[in-house]
């Protein structure tokens, strides 16, 4: 019975079924292009161009440099430290500590943070010649008026800045305090050593 | 296998490519990550932390802090405020502006022209800057960066929040004696809280000829066994220590904003 039943089996339906290639549908196409292109526009908008410094709200390096905070007396401290570290830092230090044989501290230096600024201010409009003493110690080097090309509100950014950053305590100079004390300051050689001890603040 | 080839060459360049997006892409972009200055500030940011307060991160993982609490603040969005700083010569026509014009919830540009028509008519602004989300103001000031977690190995993110966030923990709750009582018995100072004692990081012991000077002060209503004082072990130190060394309340270039003045 087992070999009639085998021998009336269908055998062989035709052939194996086989994978064949066949064309992909052009809307298949169409459709992945179509994403590609919005993750593209997606992408270009809020991607801030792979920047480190661009983190969510924020989608660009642009709309990050607008929302900085700037206004006020928030805004001259920022100009102040940029004046001071394009100008100043170079021979002082970005950290005010002053370099060996090049410039003296103005951390803590007793000529920065005196009460009143008119000495201060005088230095880098008029410049300075040593030999003087700042914390005790003795530096004989000669400062160029490197502040006299600065302009009245930079000038009293940046002093500001050296008055009340690293630690300094000191009041803020505005741009009329310097404006007077330039007029004053015009036409004056560099100050010595010996004429800044006598100097009013 | 047919194909084989292509198969290893897709594969390749698939798991190449996600290579360099995840790992080279990361490293270009903030491997270099280094201490940066506070917005309009001298001081940098973050501080290098303590001794005590690096061993605190060890026993943060230990005892797996980071299973409930994440350290990462999230912001919605950024919102700006004008505020009038001083009337100036037209006060009439100057507080005229103020009642009329919107001056809270506003993008930087609508900012910029109302304190552009303050000013013309003499008056004085200040621009502040506010993150917003649901974190802010009760976990953090501002979203967290990559900079927070810069001494941080490994970085606790956590992923779960059965308590709160724990990134400005520090600056929120600054008192030593608050975080040890609240590691010795968290309901003492905080009513509800769900978070179990950790009370094998402290010693109750007698005390001595004096009282330890570590020894914790408890709120009134908690009972300590008279003659008894509960000093932290080290590891409590350290926890702690961490606990306030986590302060992510600095404005940064990348996360921008007004801080509250505070009164001195």
């Amino acid at each position: 019975m087992n070999d009639e039943a085998k021998s009336n089996c269908p055998v062989g339906t035709g052939d194996e079924p086989k994978a064949t290639g066949s064309t992909v549908p052009m809307w298949l196409f169409a459709l992945m292009l179509t994403l590609l292109f919005l993750g593209g526009v997606y992408f270009d908008h809020h991607s801030g161009w792979f920047s480190a410094q661009v983190y969510s709200p924020y989608v660009s390096a642009e709309q990050l440099e607008l929302y900085q905070p700037k206004s006020g007396a928030a805004a001259a401290a920022a100009q102040g430290k940029k004046v001071y570290e394009t100008v100043c830092g170079i021979c002082h230090g970005v950290d005010g500590m002053g370099k060996p044989a090049m410039a003296p501290p103005l951390a803590g230096s007793e000529w920065a943070i005196a009460g009143g600024f008119h000495r201060l201010a005088q230095i880098p409009l008029r410049g300075l010649n040593g030999p003087f003493q700042v914390e005790g110690k003795d530096w004989n080097l000669n400062m160029a008026p490197m502040g006299a090309a600065l302009s009245d509100a930079d000038l009293a950014a940046v002093l500001t800045y050296i008055r009340t950053s690293w630690g300094n305590k000191a009041s803020a100079v505005s741009a009329d305090d310097v404006k007077a004390i330039r007029a004053e300051a015009a036409g004056h050689p560099a100050i010595t050593g010996a004429q800044l001890k006598d100097m009013p603040e | 296998m047919k194909n084989g080839f292509s198969v290893f060459l897709a594969a390749l360049v698939a798991l190449g490519l996600s290579w360099c997006g995840f790992v080279l892409g990361s490293v270009k972009q903030l491997g270099t990550a280094k201490q940066e200055s506070i917005l309009n500030s001298s001081d940098t940011y973050p501080l290098q932390p303590t001794g005590n307060a690096t061993l605190g991160l060890q026993v943060y993982r230990a005892n797996g802090c980071a299973a409930c609490h994440t350290e990462q603040v999230r912001q919605d969005g950024v919102v700006c405020d004008v505020v009038l700083t001083a009337a100036g010569k037209n006060p009439t026509v100057v507080s005229n502006l103020v009642s009329t014009l919107k001056l809270t919830g506003l993008t930087k540009d609508e900012a910029d022209a109302a304190s552009d028509k303050i000013t013309d008519a003499g008056g004085k602004v200040e621009i502040q800057i506010n993150a917003t989300g649901v974190d802010i103001p009760r976990w953090g000031v501002r979203r967290s960066v990559a900079a927070d977690y810069l001494y941080d190995n490994p970085v606790q993110l956590g992923s779960l929040r059965a308590g709160p966030d724990l990134a400005n923990v520090g600056a929120r709750f600054p008192d030593l004696n608050w975080q040890l009582v609240h590691l010795y018995a968290p309901q003492t100072v905080a009513t509800n809280s769900a978070m179990p004692p950790f009370r094998f990081l402290f010693e109750v012991s007698k005390i001595g000829e004096a009282p330890s000077p570590d020894a914790l002060k408890f709120p009134q209503g908690f009972a300590v066994p008279s003659g008894c004082e509960v000093v932290p072990l080290p590891e409590a130190k350290q926890l702690a220590a961490y606990l306030l060394s986590l302060k992510a309340d600095a404005p940064l270039y990348e996360a921008p904003f007004t801080p509250v003045m505070t009164k001195p």
